[in-house]
């Protein structure tokens, strides 16, 4: 019994210490949230030179070359939705006033929802999501107003939805093509495992693979321009697939993705 | 739960006209009283509309859902007005070494809900690696593998599987998990004692 009751005085003090790594989180997700909204207003892309320091070349003349062709960029809050938020902003962007569009993608929605329930997901929650994103994707119906689009994905409520519902595309996706992608997943014995792990939680960072997943699911391509400090004079863009000339584009800086927006 | 029901059936049509909920929601969903009305606009201007209505929203779905069709062994349902903090009951699954046993358990949503994880601690004292003094539960998905498509109803059922095969590889109390694994007799003599000790 002493054994035991030391046992539990340490896992008590582990408990602490989880409670305390919890509270500290919480402390810098909302220092986070205080400094950037979920999505920024427009601004010039050529400001990002403010956050570099004037020795700091390789960044600097970087930003200087992109934003001659990138001119007007958002920003993202840095929360681990950044990659699915800036996505789903910008392409939600390119729907705005075009109902057929929108209608198309609505069959798709509709599509990855009977998939979701087939794999064995509740279907009371994966509705619940499922029907935010149309809700918030049919008020773009008829408008081109983008303060509507802004207030959307600065609302908490409808925007984590939005990206809930993608995270559950790129699940589906990836699991109804495990085949194929399993292969890149070095830790991960099973798609499922992966899924339950890197794409469903929220605030779980994205790699290639789901960037891979999203617009291969959506079929959408976007472009992905790496803004890092690797010796060379532009930074490098990435479109996915590979052979793709999209019409959305996004800022990667080592850890975090913005949208950008091409002339 | 039928006479609460019929509470809350009464108190829907007393303060339907100020109530925010649409009209075709279920009784449970309008959790005011005339008491709690103050409370509920008190804890609505905190919160910024959105993140109450969402969580909100989304428990009283949940709240329909574990009513209507609660997963074997379990219930659950809200202390008392607020929407956010719930108790559950799980019966100890039969076969197992707390069969028979009656184990209390607090379930916490936040505000974050169901972005974030619901808060599920054991109230009645239970001899089991994954669950320690406290009652915290190392489980996963009430933690780094929780989905916002998850329900509190899979996490339940999940609680009651981690019952009858407790995971002694990730152990919350150590001494436990290496009884289980060496001395499997004596874990379950113990076990079964306090369950009938605690849980009975």
């Amino acid at each position: 019994m002493t054994s035991e009751t030391n046992q539990e005085f340490n896992f008590y003090e582990d408990e602490l210490i989880d409670e305390k790594i919890a509270a500290q989180q919480t402390a810098i997700e909302k220092e986070i949230a205080n400094e950037q909204k979920l999505v920024g207003d427009l601004i010039e892309l050529n400001t990002l030179l403010n956050e570099y320091l004037a020795e700091d070349t390789v960044y600097r003349s970087k930003i200087t070359e992109l934003s001659e062709r990138f001119r007007y960029m958002r920003k993202t809050r840095g929360d681990g939705n950044c990659f699915f938020r800036a996505f789903a902003f910008r392409y939600f962007e390119t729907l705005m006033g075009k109902p057929d569009e929108i209608n198309k993608l609505k069959d798709l929605v509709n599509k990855f929802t009977s998939d979701l329930s087939q794999l064995g997901y509740n279907s009371f929650t994966v509705d619940d999501f499922k029907d935010v994103f149309i809700e918030e994707l049919e008020k773009l119906n008829n408008t081109s107003d983008i303060r509507l689009l802004e207030e959307i994905f600065n609302n908490s409520g409808s925007s984590d939805y939005i990206v809930v519902f993608l995270r559950l595309i790129v699940s589906c996706y990836l699991q109804n093509n495990s085949d194929f992608y399993l292969a890149f997943l070095e830790t991960y014995q099973s798609m499922k495992d992966f899924c339950s792990h890197e794409v469903e939680p929220m605030y779980r960072e994205s790699d290639h693979i789901h960037i891979i997943a999203l617009t291969n699911a959506l079929e959408i391509p976007v472009g992905i321009i790496y803004l890092d400090r690797a010796d060379q004079e532009k930074a490098t863009p990435h479109n996915f697939p590979d052979d793709s000339n999209p019409n959305i584009f996004i800022l990667y800086r080592p850890g975090h993705y913005d949208i950008i927006y091409r002339n | 739960m039928s006479t609460s029901n019929d509470q809350l059936q009464q108190s829907t049509t007393t303060t339907s006209s100020s109530s925010q909920d649409s009209p075709s929601s279920p009784p449970q969903q309008t959790t005011t009283t005339e008491i709690s009305k103050p409370i509920r606009q008190n804890i609505a201007k905190k919160q910024t509309n959105t993140t109450l209505s969402t969580s909100g929203k989304r428990i009283q779905k949940e709240l329909a859902e574990i009513t209507l069709d609660p997963p074997p062994n379990c219930s659950a349902g809200p202390k008392g007005d607020n929407l956010y903090e719930w108790f559950s009951t799980i019966f100890g699954p039969a076969g197992s070494v707390y069969e028979s046993g009656i184990f209390y358990l607090d379930i916490h949503f936040s505000h974050d809900y169901p972005f974030k994880p619901p808060k599920v601690t054991f109230k009645t004292r239970i001899y089991h690696c994954n669950v320690n003094s406290q009652g915290a539960i190392c489980l996963d998905i009430l933690k780094d593998n929780w989905s916002p498509a998850l329900t509190i109803s899979k996490v339940l059922l999940s609680i009651c599987s981690l019952m009858t095969d407790p995971n002694p590889n990730d152990p919350l109390v150590g001494s436990i998990a290496t009884q289980y694994l060496t001395n499997r007799e004596e874990h379950d003599r113990i076990a079964k004692e306090w369950t009938k000790r605690f849980a009975q």
